[in-house]
């Protein structure tokens, strides 16, 4: 190190935070330099003082009032990407469903008689779930909401679900929009 | 071992006691930081609270690439400049005191340095990036590299910083000894 490199270290010699080869060079540097010894006790000086310094701060008022506020948007911070993320899989339902339409329209010759029919096609919503749901728990899910799987899984995770005979839409829906497992619930627009 | 990581975990996870007690455990040096550089307790403790706002916000997004306290220095670091920025304001300090000696008294600088109202002043008349850098070192004992990391600079530009912080402190103290100025 040159001289000055070690006199812009003496402040971290005065702080106590240098340490290994460093801290080493800098103290022999110091030890047989009066103008760098001089230098060190002022900064240790200034350092004391500076540590020694009792000044007001908003303590418990400030926490107070931190805490009314965290108080007021807590929902919002604990889960701060529900939203988000809700939006993104309606937009990703909603141009797969673009994509599958046109892939069966352009599939379709105009003189098929019946030709096959795309499940989900008749999919009364589509839902996404947790990443760690198992199979055992969607199953359940879905008996005790009355649907059943006419579409996918896709890429992005998502099934269109039709009701079974003698279920409602509203109840269905009602069961999987309470469930911890359903991240997404979409219902297409008529 | 962080001693703030357990703490900063929890916060993330929405524990509302856990914030209560990382704010009773840093509140004092990061407003301490604060007003060091604005020179305004009103201010200070409106960038306080949103300092610690922004802690329960993100605590989620912490990488653990740095010490905890670390990191909140940093967030109090960009808040202060925020407010600098809205404000327009421009650093006109740092200028040489006014005494030409390039070398200063040794004996007058540790005698000045033992005097907070001497040392409170010619901190004052830092810059912001100075004044930053050796309130970081000796208010909070923090390393250069820390320091770096709070100002998210290289550790040779806080080196240099310091450089410079140092000899004008030291010579704005031993000016006001030999003129006589009173503590």
């Amino acid at each position: 190190m040159t001289r000055d490199e070690i006199i812009a270290l003496l402040p971290f010699l005065a702080n106590d935070t240098l340490t290994g080869e460093e801290r080493a060079e800098v103290e022999a540097a110091e030890v047989e330099d009066a103008e760098m010894q001089a230098e060190l006790a002022a900064l240790r000086a200034i350092r004391n003082t500076m540590q020694t310094e009792q000044g007001y701060s908003p303590g418990e008022m400030g926490l107070g009032r931190l805490m009314r506020e965290v108080e007021a948007e807590a929902p919002a911070a604990i889960r701060p990407r529900a939203t988000p993320r809700w939006a993104w899989q309606a937009v990703a339902a909603a141009l797969l469903a673009v994509v599958v339409g046109q892939a069966v329209f352009l599939s379709r010759a105009p003189d098929d008689p019946g030709g096959f029919t795309l499940a989900g096609a008749d999919a009364a919503f589509t839902i996404a779930v947790r990443p760690d749901t198992t199979e055992e728990a969607l199953r359940a899910l879905l008996l005790d909401a009355g649907v059943e799987i006419v579409g996918g899984p896709s890429a992005l995770g998502l099934y269109q679900l039709a009701t079974i005979e003698g279920v409602t839409n509203e109840q269905a829906i009602a069961i999987l929009s309470a469930s911890d497992i359903v991240e997404s619930l979409e219902v297409p627009d008529d | 071992m962080d001693p703030h990581a357990q703490t900063l975990t929890q916060i993330a996870h929405g524990d509302k006691k856990a914030l209560a007690q990382l704010y009773r455990a840093l509140e004092r040096p990061v407003y301490r930081f604060i007003q060091s550089r604005l020179n305004d307790p009103f201010e200070s403790s409106d960038v306080l609270h949103d300092v610690f706002m922004e802690v329960w916000r993100s605590a989620s997004r912490f990488e653990g690439r740095s010490k905890v306290q670390t990191w909140i220095f940093g967030i109090a670091y960009r808040k202060v400049i925020d407010l600098h920025r809205k404000r327009g304001r421009q650093d006109v300090t740092d200028e040489l005191p006014d005494t030409a000696d390039d070398s200063p008294d040794a004996e007058a600088c540790v005698t000045a340095g033992q005097e907070a109202e001497h040392v409170r002043h010619c901190l004052g008349t830092l810059k912001d990036d100075h004044r930053t850098a050796i309130s970081l070192a000796f208010y909070d004992d923090m390393t250069y590299a820390e320091i770096a990391e709070v100002a998210g600079v290289p550790e040779g530009t806080i080196k240099t910083r310091i450089f410079h912080a140092k000899k004008l402190l030291l010579r704005c103290l031993s000016g006001r000894v030999q003129r006589g100025v009173p503590a």
